[in-house]
């Protein structure tokens, strides 16, 4: 090796260390300085992945917090809340960088032949912050806590099939579902479902805010700021830093100038419009992760004139979905194919064509339906998302060249998922990254779902769903899910443009792992325990 | 020493002996302290300060042209009554008129005026300007310039249907209830009480929130908040109004409220009423822009000023002035409005300046 | 003074009586508001069960006239109840965030006051001159840029291009004086702008409108200096507007300082209003309201005493 390859390769490794290169482009520079493979993999390790420094406060800017937020994992709404949860309590599961499942709280999991009979196995070196130690009784507790009668979580859909949950000494959790369920593991990642200590009645304390998670709160005020610091006795990885400030940053241009002027090293949300001035900063990373949360456009299947397929077929060849991204969301979007299920989930079925921009054959379609000047109105408010109104009204200009007229209608942003979703024929809906397509499949497109929101009856999509849902064999689960997602996408009512991608952005010098989980922003919501101080 | 420079000082050096020597006190002064300024200013920021000067004071001299010509051209068109009360108008006045007579007919006719449609997408998300998109485009690729003229029409118009509203229920509950007095200004008077101890913002974001964020209940939610401003206003002067001898000699007279209204007390009371309409008139403009900051004023795709500030906001921190443009039209309306007030007011106060 | 003091119940026992008013609008408004709590709190996730479950937890499954009753009962000896969402004291809830709130206002109004009374007699005494003019274009484009809009550009030149001060106005328990005064100093600079024109301008017309007075001309013809006549014998009889337009705009900074909090994330009683709106919060929206509305009826209050206070002839009637 020539000394100027050794000069070179110092520098990479020093890059490296700093956290400013990823793993694949270090072994991409190691090679060209003359290293192989391997050898450039093993340096990877030592320069890289050893590095992780401990220190420091990170301050969190994030968007969208209220001051009237509680602790009560039952209601947690919004994202500040949600982030905190992940930063000073604990789950039974967590989703890894890559998206693969992995041990937070249980350390393993089985089940039971037909996947309707889970056994968790608990970490003994769990603690709230308090002292106490993690046991059975917690778990059990916390779950029960979205269930019931006279429950008030709004996780309680997610735990219907849950009928019994017993322990087998402290640190085993059995839980017996009415059906099988090869997600349920997946589904402990929800974020409502945080563990929290028992009360002797069996009921959680969550007014405390005690937790056991890697940060424990030392002061804050909802909607406005939470000062955080390091919880010794935690169980997991991580928690390089000190302490942790959680900065409710609800207004796009405070938390943009916050960023910049270093008044916070990170931010959950950066505006999309001036993503690409602000990556010309040399002191700030902005990370774009696509997600597996989607806009979509449900049409009721059983209301005319979207009770015709080829109507329905005809509206999502009539949306420019490039364009959409591009002005919209500038990019930062993953196209959609009209199947809600995304490639940031796991079984994505891959080679699936796309479906694109054809005003001409969407006009055929119609003439074949024989509704041609169809005429329809699209459903949306301000507060879906951002740009909402915009997509809906752009959409309207790209159905004109295949003869079809959108009246968009914004409606009230107060009560738009009690009065208008579900409710008018036609309506734009935000959904929010799911773990798996199995919980996405049975929340919003399975025959007797409460939020069928496109009232789609498809025998062959349903029994598929039931098979699926309790196969324990991965590649025949998959197979399963290919053809659902082709029925989706031919037969189903849901108009699906895009997934939306998380983007966010950091100060240079916080260092971050390789991969960010895709579940949330922030690398999956839990920034505060995986990142760290490079300087 | 480049030819800028020494043009710059020659001219000022030169209009300012020309003015000693007509013996034009206040202009010299003003051309020869700038001319010692400029001299600091030349040290200190080179020549970029000094064509900044140059720039600032062609646009000032420009304005000035406009507003003189325009002031003639207006005593020139209108009666002879109107044309003398016209030659008393300042420079500014007639700036102000000639702004609001721009927007007057940039609103009416905006339709024939823009190149483009309100919402029409024409090119690329913030395309820069060039021959065909004078101010560039917007997020969505729509042109910036012909959003802003169907502005002038709908956040103009929209502010000033609220203001004669809010006006009209002002001061004719102000008229009434110094005519009538007695219970009906009590009963009045609370009622203004208890709408102007609700916060502005609060009371539209609970009325908008009820009654959903249509045109019309924006403009009666907005005369709603402003009208107690008014009656108070209306109630205190056409209260020092009525204790008039002359109010006195028509009630004996026999003559009804609504004639004392219209024929004494609101002929009397114009002028107050007049420089009310134009600060309120601004107020409202910002309440409507502050509505639509928080989400709840005029429905996209509807250009209006206050949203188009709004969507673009995030941009300022990084130079671009796309922003500034609707902005710098609500400023410069307002600024332009109050010109023509202070006029009128300086008018009717019967001022006679030394 | 007798007579003051009797003008002075009779203007409280008015404004309890307006509260009273504002507090049952309230009531109702909120009571209106399309969705109810249980919906708002849980969401997109709400169903009809857990919505179910939740009004009944809260009593709000209760006629409105009993609920209304049950609150009024509580405010006249004091209590203000609990926040339906998070079970918190209204007191307590309230209480930090109305501190800061005053805190905001107080810094506003001691650059705002000064200056814009100062600047309006010199207006006043250089009437029509240029820096007549000049201080008239600039005061009127500041109030007439939206507030928001002079807050970014206030952040973008003092706070990312020069890093005089932060961006941010989030507060910290151990925080000195001076450093408070540093944090804050934006927010309150964006509030001194948006104020000081209206008071300004006011200060300026009071003036102007004395000096055709008969008595302010013969003060002239008598051979005082001009900026004599002002402030000796212009300003005295002067004060009442002056006051007046003072009194609306110190309620304005305290009541009417949401964008300004949103903008600079300062912790005020402004968001916190605005987000119990959006949760029906019923107690807190109450309370709040309540606090703007005596805020305003008392410094109305004191406009009125002052006014009289400060002019001989109300102060002695015939």
């Amino acid at each position: 090796m020539t000394k100027k390859n050794q000069l070179l390769l110092n520098r990479i490794a020093e890059e490296a260390s700093r956290g400013g290169i990823s793993r694949r482009d270090f072994i991409h520079y190691s090679v060209a300085a003359g290293v192989t493979a391997t050898t450039a993999s093993g340096l990877w390790t030592t320069s890289a992945r050893a590095q992780p420094k401990s220190g420091g406060t990170f301050r969190w800017g994030i968007h969208d917090g209220n001051t009237s937020d509680t602790h009560d994992p039952g209601t947690y709404l919004t994202r500040v809340m949600i982030f905190l949860a992940h930063t000073h309590r604990s789950y039974l599961t967590q989703i890894n960088g890559d998206g693969s499942l992995g041990p937070d709280l249980a350390t393993s999991w089985t089940a039971s032949e037909d996947a309707s009979e889970w056994t968790f196995e608990l970490t003994q070196n769990a603690s709230f912050h308090s002292g106490k130690k993690v046991t059975a009784d917690d778990v059990i507790a916390s779950l029960n806590h979205h269930r019931g009668d006279d429950t008030t979580s709004a996780a309680k859909a997610l735990l219907t099939d849950v009928t019994d949950i017993t322990k087998d000494g402290d640190y085993v959790v059995k839980v017996k579902l009415g059906r099988g369920n090869a997600d349920f593991p997946w589904l402990m990642t929800d974020y409502h479902l945080a563990i929290c200590p028992a009360n002797d009645d069996g009921s959680i304390d969550w007014k405390s805010g005690d937790g056991c998670g890697p940060y424990k709160i030392d002061s804050g005020e909802f909607g406005v700021q939470f000062s955080l610091s390091r919880h010794d006795g935690w169980h997991g990885e991580g928690a390089y830093f000190d302490k942790v400030e959680m900065i409710t940053l609800n207004d796009p241009n405070a938390r943009q100038t916050a960023l910049v002027t270093g008044d916070v090293d990170s931010v959950s949300q950066v505006d999309l419009k001036t993503v690409a001035l602000l990556q010309r900063d040399p002191n700030i990373n902005v990370m774009n992760i696509p997600s597996a949360g989607a806009i979509t456009m449900p049409m009721h299947c059983d209301t005319a004139p979207f009770d015709n397929v080829d109507v329905r077929n005809a509206l999502k060849l009539a949306i420019n979905r490039d364009e959409i991204i591009e002005k919209i969301l500038f990019g930062a979007a993953t196209k959609g194919n009209d199947f809600h299920h995304s490639p940031a989930q796991p079984y994505w079925p891959e080679g699936i064509p796309q479906r694109d921009y054809d005003p001409d054959q969407a006009k055929s379609l119609l003439k074949k339906a024989g509704a041609e000047g169809l005429t329809v109105n699209l459903s949306t408010a301000d507060s879906v998302s951002a740009g909402a109104v915009d997509m809906a009204v752009l959409y309207a200009e790209h159905a004109k060249a295949a003869g079809i007229t959108i009246n968009v209608v914004r409606e009230p942003n107060d009560g738009y998922y009690s009065d208008v979703w579900l409710v008018k024929p036609w309506t734009l809906v935000s959904w929010g990254a799911r773990p798996t397509p199995d919980v996405m499949y049975t929340l919003a497109y399975k025959n007797d779902a409460a939020w069928n929101e496109s009232r789609w009856q498809n025998e062959r999509f349903n029994e598929l769903l039931l098979q699926a849902k309790s196969e324990l064999n991965d590649s025949v689960r998959a197979e399963m899910y290919r053809e659902m997602a082709m029925l989706a996408r031919d037969d189903g009512g849901t108009v699906i443009p895009f997934f939306n991608n998380f983007v966010y952005g950091a100060r240079s010098n916080v260092g971050t792992p390789e991969n960010l989980a895709a579940s949330w922003e922030s690398d999956g919501a839990r920034a505060a325990s995986r990142w760290w101080f490079t300087d | 020493m480049s030819n800028f420079v020494i043009g710059y000082y020659a001219a000022l050096i030169a209009a300012s002996c020309l003015a000693a020597y007509y013996q034009n006190r206040k202009v010299f002064m003003l051309l020869f302290s700038l001319t010692l300024v400029s001299f600091v200013l030349g040290i200190i920021g080179g020549v970029p300060a000094l064509r900044g000067v140059t720039i600032f004071a062609g646009l000032l001299a420009l304005a000035a042209g406009t507003s003189y010509a325009f002031r003639e051209f207006l005593i020139q068109i209108s009666k002879p009554g109107i044309a003398k009360e016209l030659r008393t108008a300042p420079l500014t006045a007639s700036f102000g008129m000639f702004v609001i007579f721009t927007y007057a007919i940039a609103g009416i006719f905006a339709p024939w005026i823009a190149p483009y449609g309100e919402s029409e997408v024409i090119a690329q998300t913030f395309a820069p300007p060039d021959e065909n998109l004078l101010l560039g485009a917007d997020q969505l690729g729509r042109d910036i310039f012909s959003r802003i003229i169907y502005g002038a029409r709908n956040s103009v118009g929209l502010a000033l249907v609220a203001t004669l509203l809010a006006f009209i229920m002002g001061a004719l509950g102000g008229l009434l209830a110094a005519v009538k007095g007695g219970w009906f200004d009590q009963l009045m008077g609370r009622v203004a009480d208890v709408i102007m101890s609700v916060p502005s913002l609060i009371f539209a974001l609970l009325m908008l929130s009820i009654f959903g964020t249509s045109l019309i209940v924006i403009v009666i939610v907005v005369a709603v908040i402003y009208s107690p401003r008014v009656f108070r206003l209306t109630r205190a002067v056409a209260g020092n109004i009525v204790v008039m001898d002359y109010i006195e000699a028509a009630k004996l007279r026999g003559e009804g409220d609504w004639y004392l209204i219209r024929k004494e007390i609101l002929p009397n009371s114009t002028a107050p009423l007049v420089a009310e309409f134009g600060l309120e008139f601004c107020f409202v403009f910002l309440l409507i822009a502050g509505l639509s900051f928080l989400g709840l004023g005029i429905q996209p795709p509807t250009a209006d000023w206050g949203s188009m500030v709004r969507e673009n906001a995030t941009l300022i921190s990084f130079g671009d002035i796309t922003p500034l443009i609707p902005a710098a039209a609500i400023a410069l309306l307002t600024v332009a409005v109050n010109f023509v007030v202070d006029w009128m007011l300086f008018r009717s106060s019967g001022l006679k300046e030394q | 003074m007798g007579d003051l003091a009797g003008l002075i119940a009779k203007r409280l026992g008015l404004g309890l009586v307006t509260l009273l008013v504002v507090s049952v609008l309230i009531f109702f408004a909120v009571e209106l508001l399309p969705g109810d709590i249980a919906q708002a709190v849980l969401g997109q996730g709400a169903t009809e069960e857990t919505v179910a479950a939740m009004r009944e937890q809260l009593g709000l499954d209760r006629p409105a006239p009993v609920r209304y009753f049950e609150w009024l009962a509580g405010a006249v000896t004091g209590d203000f109840g609990t926040s339906l969402v998070s079970g918190e004291r209204v007191s307590s809830a309230i209480g930090t965030r109305f501190i800061n709130t005053l805190f905001l206002a107080a810094y506003a109004a001691v650059i705002a006051v000064p200056i814009s009374i100062l600047l309006g007699i010199v207006v006043a005494l250089l009437r029509n001159s240029l820096f007549d003019r000049v201080a008239n274009v600039m005061t009127l484009t500041s109030i007439s840029s939206p507030e928001f809009f002079l807050g970014y550009i206030l952040i973008l030149y003092l706070a990312v291009k020069t890093g005089m001060f932060p961006a941010l106005a989030n507060l910290r328990a151990d925080m000195t004086f001076v450093e408070l005064l540093h944090r804050t100093f934006l927010p309150a600079l964006t509030l001194v702008l948006v104020v000081t024109a209206h008071m300004m301008r006011m200060t300026r017309a009071a003036i102007i409108n004395l000096l055709a007075s008969p008595y302010i001309e013969m003060a002239r013809l008598k051979g005082t200096p001009p900026w004599k006549v002002i402030v000796r014998h212009a300003l005295p009889n002067a004060w009442a507007p002056i006051i007046n337009v003072v009194a609306l705009n110190l309620a304005y900074l305290i009541t009417g300082v949401v964008l300004v909090e949103v903008v600079f994330v300062y912790p005020g009683i402004g968001q916190l209003l605005v987000d119990a709106v959006a949760k029906r919060d019923f107690p807190i929206v109450q309370a709040c309201c309540l606090i703007f509305a005596a805020t305003f009826i008392l410094l109305n209050l004191t406009a009125d005493v002052g006014a009289i206070l400060t002019n001989p002839r109300l102060r002695h009637p015939k």
